[in-house]
């Protein structure tokens, strides 16, 4: 079907030679990169997702005896209750709480030493468009001491985190694509100059300059695919075994290190990017040499 | 036409060849046959002057346009230029490919030209093993297997022995039949008596043309 024809003897130069596992190398490195990239991605949104549609509310412990805490809670329990748009409203108990500031305040009867504020967990109905500050507004007006958290802090320094991490491994992809392309400008060169005579006498029978590249082309192509395809190999049993030691602590805030099967496929196209890469440099420095015969 | 401002190789020459012409280009040793040549199958631009190649400027023709000239034009090189990595066959297809001529039809033409010229049996052997008249009839196979419009042969018959000689004398003849301009450049004063065709003369600094051009 596909038969490339190779009248330039460039594989049986050095030129090339290091290609492949320069090329292998990068494409090890922008595998681990784009993975680590999504994995963060991926945690970061399962973490907005899971706090969507939530909001806690916060009732601070008082000194003053008039207040009685469990008045304060049953008076924003109705509230909130009331309120359209809020699915639940559930008082979370104290030693969940305690359980929540163990990991600061170590085990012990902290709430009988510390002032523990009351939390509320309030679920809010799919799709309703409940204006959270003047409900905030409405909550501390009528329970003192009491604050609305829609946690809008907290999602926006994840996306801050995800977003980071995206351009983080994105510039080290550009960067490995940028080494790449220097590695095969440097090859073509060398090969240009070892094959000097043999593009002379193919000018002089009439190549065009875009045949002579093409050789060239296919070559730097074939060479850097299968660079690529050893890179994301190593890159694949590299995250595997990241997996297998992350697997026991699973659950945590850790990212996951499964790779699903559209992430796969980004990955898999990492060879293939690289090839073009490869193909469009060769072909732009061969022209460019060319252009310079008469 | 020099190769640098104080360096003039070529001066003084006017010669128009007919199409279907056939000329030998003669001269002593660093006269500039092999400049003149050069200029002929486009390997240079002159530096000052007119060289009109096919009706074309080749000074005012856009670069891009030359491979297409050089596939009109065979050139049989004195020291052969064949490609050493590649067979007698691929060396001989090299201009065809260029010309995304098809695979089979390569096949064809380059087994009956390399059977013509005595090089049946060598079809697959590289250019190292062969002998340097054997050398010789390949880049000649080369040459001519486009079927050019312009045929331009430096010292073509200067490795080969006299049979093999008339015999490519005999090739050049038919394709010039054919409506091949071609252009012999030799020493061998012996080769031009025995043919009857026109001479031009190089000999440092002045050019002439004898015979019926």
């Amino acid at each position: 079907m596909f038969r490339q024809h190779f009248d330039l003897p460039l594989g049986e130069d050095g030129s090339g030679r290091f290609v492949p596992w320069i090329v292998a190398v990068m494409v090890y490195l922008a595998t681990l990169s784009v993975a680590a990239g999504m994995a963060v991605n991926r945690s970061v949104d399962k973490w907005d997702i899971g706090l969507e549609g939530t909001v806690t509310v916060e009732i601070a412990a008082s000194n003053a005896a008039a207040e009685n805490a469990g008045e304060r809670m049953a008076r924003a329990l109705s509230l909130l209750r009331e309120t359209a748009g809020v699915r639940s409203a559930i008082p979370i108990p104290d030693d969940e709480i305690s359980r929540l500031l163990e990991p600061w305040l170590g085990q012990g009867d902290v709430p009988l030493t510390l002032p523990i504020p009351q939390l509320i967990d309030v679920r809010l109905e799919a799709g309703t468009k409940l204006d959270l500050d003047a409900l905030g507004t409405l909550l501390a007006n009528a329970v003192p001491g009491a604050r609305l958290d829609d946690h809008q802090y907290w999602t926006e320094r994840l996306s801050d985190f995800g977003r980071s991490v995206q351009i983080t491994s994105a510039f080290i992809v550009a960067l490995v694509a940028l080494a790449g392309a220097g590695t095969v400008v440097f090859a073509t060169r060398a090969g240009l100059a070892i094959h000097r005579e043999v593009i002379e006498l193919m000018h002089l029978v009439g190549s065009r300059d875009s045949y002579i590249a093409g050789q060239f082309q296919a070559h730097a192509m074939s060479l850097s695919l299968r660079g690529g395809v050893v890179g994301l190999a190593l890159g694949a049993a590299t995250l595997g075994v990241l997996r297998g030691i992350a697997a026991p602590i699973e659950g945590s805030l850790l990212p996951t290190v499964n790779i699903t099967a559209g992430a796969w496929a980004v990955l898999a196209a990492l060879p293939l990017l690289a090839g073009l890469i490869a193909t469009i440099t060769a072909r732009v420095t061969v022209v460019r040499a060319l252009r310079e015969m008469p | 036409m020099g190769y640098s401002a104080d360096d003039e190789v070529l001066r003084g020459i006017n010669f128009h060849l007919r199409t279907g012409s056939f000329h030998f280009l003669t001269g002593p040793s660093g006269a500039g046959k092999t400049s003149l040549l050069r200029l002929m199958y486009l390997a240079h631009r002159a530096s000052g002057g007119v060289v009109r190649i096919f009706n074309r400027d080749i000074a005012k023709t856009r670069r891009s346009v030359l491979p297409g000239l050089r596939r009109r034009i065979g050139v049989v090189f004195q020291d052969f230029r064949l490609l050493d990595h590649l067979s007698a066959r691929d060396n001989v297809a090299l201009t065809l490919r260029i010309g995304r001529v098809r695979e089979d039809t390569i096949r064809d033409h380059v087994t009956e030209l390399l059977d013509w010229v005595g090089l049946g049996d060598h079809l697959d052997a590289k250019p190292p093993t062969l002998s340097d008249g054997e050398k010789q009839r390949v880049a000649i196979a080369r040459a001519v297997i486009g079927r050019p419009n312009l045929l331009v042969a430096d010292e073509p018959t200067g490795s080969v022995d006299e049979y093999q000689g008339v015999r490519i004398m005999r090739l050049f003849e038919e394709l010039n039949r054919i409506g091949t301009t071609v252009v012999i450049a030799t020493h061998d004063r012996r080769l031009i008596s025995q043919f009857n065709y026109p001479v031009m003369e190089l000999d440092h600094g002045t050019f002439d043309i004898t015979g019926n051009n």
